[in-house]
């Protein structure tokens, strides 16, 4: 805790238990040296939504990835060197002209790490758990994802195994573009599915 | 759904526009989850998963990484 030597301020009663959880982990000898900053750098800069845009870009450019992506979601994405915590059963989901997929922790905030990173605020909070389930369409638009009638909406709650990602559409307009092109037009938000490309 | 910035989060890394961390505290207490999984279960996530259900059910309104706290705290006395 050197940072508190420089920062006098008193801690906030959620920062005091923290900091006794660190005392108390470390002590047992169940946080190694250098663990915590290496996790924070990891999620911070190597584990996020770009993963997971490779691999939809992937399933674009490549017939049989794709197939293999939709029998073995987690082996496929393995192939691009792509895994860990919350990404051991993933299932991807494809989104086509009639069906659209969102994805949902109704209980807490399971979501495909690996992929995706660590989720948004918005997916923690109580009203996208609830409302996705009960009113899917409406909070969809409300988010600005507006799905015409026709559209059938499969929620997908995440389970205790099962990790979802969803696979956009690819765009039209883009049959010129490389593949490291097509990844850096996937969103966050069109792989969770509140949002269309 | 829109997240507040502080101009101090303005140096901070992050991603489609949001911070994977909004303070310090949230980060350390996230990998001393990781810790404890990997180190105490064997890397088995569903025990911290259940107690981070019922810590979220207790307290619905609650910050989230403070329920993860309180779920981490509960996970920990269970420990032998």
């Amino acid at each position: 805790m050197t940072e508190s030597a420089h920062h006098p301020a008193p801690l906030s009663p959620v920062e005091q238990r923290v900091a006794a959880l660190q005392t108390l982990l470390t002590e047992r000898g169940l946080v190694p040296e250098g663990f915590i900053e290496e996790i924070t750098r990891q999620y911070e800069s190597e584990i996020g939504p770009m993963n997971g845009a490779k691999v939809v870009a992937r399933a674009w450019v490549d017939p049989g990835y794709k197939q293999r992506l939709q029998a073995d979601g987690t082996a496929a994405i393995a192939e691009l060197g792509i895994g860990g915590p919350e990404g051991h059963h993933m299932v991807v989901v494809e989104n086509t002209a009639g069906v659209h997929n969102v994805i949902v922790c109704t209980l807490c905030s399971c979501y495909p790490w690996p992929v995706l990173g660590l989720p948004p605020a918005w997916y923690k909070d109580p009203p996208y758990r609830a409302r996705m389930v009960r009113e899917p369409r409406a909070l969809l638009a409300e988010m600005g994802c507006l799905l015409p009638e026709d559209v059938e909406i499969r929620v997908w709650d995440s389970s205790a195994e099962v990790r979802y990602l969803v696979l956009p559409p690819r765009p039209r307009g883009t049959e010129s573009r490389t593949e490291a092109e097509l990844a850096a037009l996937v969103t966050r938000d069109s792989m969770i599915g509140v949002a269309r490309l | 759904m829109s997240t507040q910035l502080a101009l101090s989060d303005l140096d901070l890394p992050r991603r489609n526009g949001e911070l994977a961390f909004d303070a310090p505290w949230q980060s350390t207490v996230f990998a001393l989850a990781a810790a404890v999984i990997e180190h105490a279960f064997g890397g088995d996530r569903e025990p911290f998963r259940q107690q981070l259900i019922a810590a979220i059910a207790a307290q619905p309104g609650r910050p989230y990484w403070e329920s993860w706290t309180a779920a981490l705290e509960a996970l920990v006395q269970a420990l032998p």
